[in-house]
């Protein structure tokens, strides 16, 4: 067999190829020494496979192997062997590995699954053989785990799911058979399908569900059936009835209503109805959507449909829904008057076409919950109290959205008293004032990301939020100078400031920090900042995470949390190249430290933290990525590898030693030499 | 196995259209993996909505996918972009949540403006990646117009 760290390619010789000389490696050479006459061309690969989890999980992917090597150990549990080469598995194959819980098999040209193949890992739940070009499973290829819960066939070529083996099927939890030749869903009678929960058959060729193929799946509970990408032409009628469904998915179906219709008296959780951008699909008008009212559904998606005539009648089939999702449906606005509505606790109305807030009507959904309308395609009109009917809501996002709004945001959002999670990142300027959230003084996470802030003065927009845990302020183009502008916040656990400078990009001692003393974790990180007063954490009590990573800091700012212990502390990217011996005992009392990224100095005159640093080192996140910049031989050294003899060492002071006694000795026969000459001229 | 045909030198450049003084190379530079890229209407006045042919295998999961281009000029970056083609709450595409070790072949309106191509040779980097930013796709791209 040939080393598994070789890989042979059956290649046409280049030109100028001489002989087995030009093989780039030694072992190379004595490979194509021996077999020169058998290839033509190798390449010495010495990639192995990686360890993700010591003597537990091993990626072999892409290896070009054609067995197991001998390098892994048998106690691997998980194993992606994806993009090998094993056109026929058997039961020698993995014979070794007893332990075997995941298998990832995909694209390994694997034909032939023989007998007993996996007749000793009785551990193993997962098998992925998505890719391979299948001709036979025997019979009792799958037998041998006692628990196989998840099968993946996915484009296995398979046309028929009497291709299955079905003898050790009895825990199957889920079976993919996606982008295969399949036209019916229909289960072979033995088939056990009593813990089945997830059956995938997307991009086959399934045009028509038929009663005896619903059947087929009765003694499933709670069962998930995906047909996305089928186009589905016809279901018999009564095909679903009285069957309950966790999730189903008819996506990129041409006519939802031969859905609609086939799905009668049936009960699902949530309904995936969408489609895409590179499918036709028809219009949906109000006839189409009847059936719906003949079913009783909780969640729908109609992602990117096209709806006819959009009126309060077409939602009359609607009002059990909890959930209604319509991203990208072209919308321009929802009509007045829709009733009964009153079930609905979730609307989705992303990458419509609004012109402003108002547009949606938000009057029909009184009771709810959560609200989505982002990435409007076009800037969106934030209005006055578009909202206020929606006494219930809790989450809204407004992301994406292009608004701007010069005095922001009691009037949009007024009449939201329960409103808990607000997203107003990636939109256009927001002027704040003081107490600028105070109609919502039950948030307890706001999300201004990417959204420029403009405060005058020294207000504190932020006031009256005494549940507000999480703020994210990043890249908000702040006023950090006003010591006031996180004033009001005593629950703020989490604040992100990326991206914002400061004043001669400085964090001065007295600071919009000192307001917030709750704060937990506090990310200031991309903010150009060069130092941190030593006292600028005062205060920062209870505080466990501070990343102030890509800044150009220099080890003179670790003094600012000298008070602080226990700390995640993030000063990757920087400019830290010494830190001194005063500073240490600031590093030691930190539970987890990232220094990667910085020029860091490996002379002596650093010596202390180096000595610091490799005896800490399960302290030190990254500390792969921790390497030196000076002096020049050491560049790109590993610290933790650097070993620097500074100060005397044992054969110097031996040398020393020597001197001093040969001196002493010259120094007694001087003495000696200058009394006898002495004493001669008396 | 997948690896470089000629032991090294990277993918071969293939053409993916040229026609209406218009050519557009490409070399795959994921080390991996080539993959097949075609356009059917080559023109400098590029119209909207253009149908392209895309033929790869894929080497993760595109639950979500995204696309980062990247266009230089005469040495200088000139445009960015970034734009997600999967995302669990928005699949743009019948193809999103197709899986590891798939082949899969896609021919399709892409969705783009029109516009018309100043005279001029541009390097366009195309890199497509999933919700762990692991690589799926990678592409050097020429596209010469007269």
């Amino acid at each position: 067999m040939e080393p598994l760290n070789l890989k042979v390619l059956d290649k046409p010789s280049q030109p100028g190829w001489t002989g087995p000389t030009m093989a780039p490696s030694a072992a190379c050479l004595l490979w194509a020494a021996l077999f020169s006459a058998g290839c033509q061309f190798i390449i010495s690969l010495d990639q192995m496979c990686t360890e993700k989890e010591v003597n537990k999980t091993y990626n072999c992917a892409y290896l070009g192997l054609r067995e197991i090597p001998d390098t892994l150990p048998n106690t691997t549990e998980v194993l992606d062997f994806s993009f090998n080469f094993l056109p026929a598995i058997q039961n020698t194959t993995f014979c070794r590995l007893l332990q075997l819980m995941h298998l990832d098999l995909s694209r390994c040209q694997v034909n032939w699954l023989h007998e007993a193949t996996f007749q000793s890992h009785y551990q193993l739940s997962t098998i992925v053989l998505t890719g391979n070009p299948l001709i036979f499973m025997a019979e009792t290829s799958l037998n041998g785990p006692t628990c196989l819960k998840n099968l993946f066939l996915i484009q296995t070529g398979i046309s028929n799911l009497e291709f299955i083996p079905v003898h050790n099927l009895e825990n199957l939890e889920s079976l993919y058979v996606g982008s295969n030749h399949l036209t019916s869903i229909q289960l072979p009678t033995d088939f056990p399908t009593r813990n089945l929960k997830l059956l995938d058959f997307q991009n086959n060729a399934i045009h028509y569900l038929t009663r005896k193929d619903m059947d087929s799946l009765k003694q499933a509970t709670n069962l998930s059936l995906n047909l996305n990408g089928n186009d589905i032409k016809g279901i018999e009628p009564g095909a679903f009835h009285s069957k309950f469904f966790q999730n189903v998915n008819f996506g990129g179906t041409f006519d939802v209503s031969v859905i609609f219709k086939g799905l009668q008296n049936s009960t699902i959780q949530s309904l995936w109805l969408g489609t895409f951008e590179d499918l036709d699909d028809e219009d949906i008008t109000l006839a189409m959507l009847q059936g719906l009212c003949e079913m009783s559904v909780e969640s729908i998606n109609f992602q990117k449909h096209h709806f006819s005539d959009v009126s309060p009648a077409t939602f009359q089939c609607f009002t059990r829904l909890h959930e209604l999702d319509l991203t990208a449906a072209h919308l321009k606005e929802l009509p007045p008057g829709i009733e009964g509505m009153n079930s609905l606790k979730k609307l989705v109305l992303n990458a419509n076409s609004f012109d402003q807030l108002c547009h949606i009507n938000a009057a029909s959904f009184p009771s709810l919950t959560h609200l989505s309308i982002k990435g409007n395609l076009k800037a969106l009109d934030f209005g006055a109290r578009c909202l206020e009917r929606l006494q219930r809501l809790q989450t809204l996002d407004l992301s994406h959205n292009d608004i701007a709004a010069s005095d922001c945001c009691n009037l949009q959002l007024q009449g939201l008293p329960g409103l808990q999670w607000l997203n107003l990142s990636y939109n256009k300027p927001l002027g704040l004032q003081s107490g600028a959230f105070t109609e919502s003084p039950h948030l307890e996470l706001l999300d201004l990301a990417f959204t420029p802030l403009h405060v005058n003065g020294p207000q504190s927009p932020f006031q009256n939020l005494p549940s507000l845990q999480v703020l994210n302020l990043s890249y908000c183009h702040l006023d950090t100078n006003n010591p006031h502008l996180l004033a009001g916040l005593p629950s703020l656990r989490y604040l992100n400031l990326q991206g914002n400078r400061f004043k001669d990009d400085r964090v001065p001692k007295t600071n919009l920090l000192q307001t917030v003393g709750s704060l937990e974790i506090l990310i200031l990180t991309s903010c150009h900042l060069l130092s941190i007063d030593p006292q600028a954490f005062h205060g920062l009590e209870k505080i466990l995470h501070v990343d102030l990573s890509s800044n150009s800091l220099s080890g003179n700012s670790i003094s600012a949390l000298r008070d602080l212990k226990g700390l995640y502390l993030n000063l990757a990217a920087n400019s830290i190249s010494i830190i001194s011996l005063q500073d240490l005992p600031t590093l030691s009392q930190q539970s987890t430290i990232n220094l990667s990224h910085n020029p860091l100095d490996c002379t002596c005159s650093n010596i202390h933290f180096l000595t610091w640093f490799q005896d800490n080192l399960q302290k030190l996140e990254a500390w792969e990525e921790t390497v030196c910049a000076v002096p020049p031989p050491l560049r790109g050294m590993k610290l933790s590898a650097v070993q620097l003899s500074c100060g005397l060492t044992a054969v110097g002071i031996f040398f020393l030693i020597v001197l001093l006694f040969l001196f002493l000795i010259l120094l007694i026969f001087a003495v000696k030499f200058c009394l006898r000459w002495k004493y001669q001229h008396i | 196995a997948l690896l470089y045909p000629s032991g090294g030198h990277g993918w071969p450049t293939h053409t993916a259209c040229r026609d209406g003084g218009l050519e557009v190379l490409y070399q795959s530079c994921d080390p991996l993996q080539d993959f097949g890229f075609s356009i059917d209407q080559c023109s400098r006045h590029v119209k909207q909505n253009l149908s392209i042919r895309f033929g790869i295998i894929l080497g993760e999961d595109i639950q979500e996918l995204f696309v980062d281009v990247a266009l230089v000029t005469k040495g200088s970056p000139f445009f960015n972009f970034s734009y997600p083609i999967c995302e669990k709450d928005q699949p743009k595409f019948s193809f999103c949540g197709r899986r590891k070790g798939e082949k899969f072949y896609y021919a399709g309106p892409v969705n783009n403006i029109g516009f018309d191509i100043p005279e001029g040779e541009y390097q366009v980097l195309v890199e497509m990646y999933n919700e762990n930013r692991s690589p799926v796709g990678c592409a050097n791209a020429t596209v010469i117009c007269c």
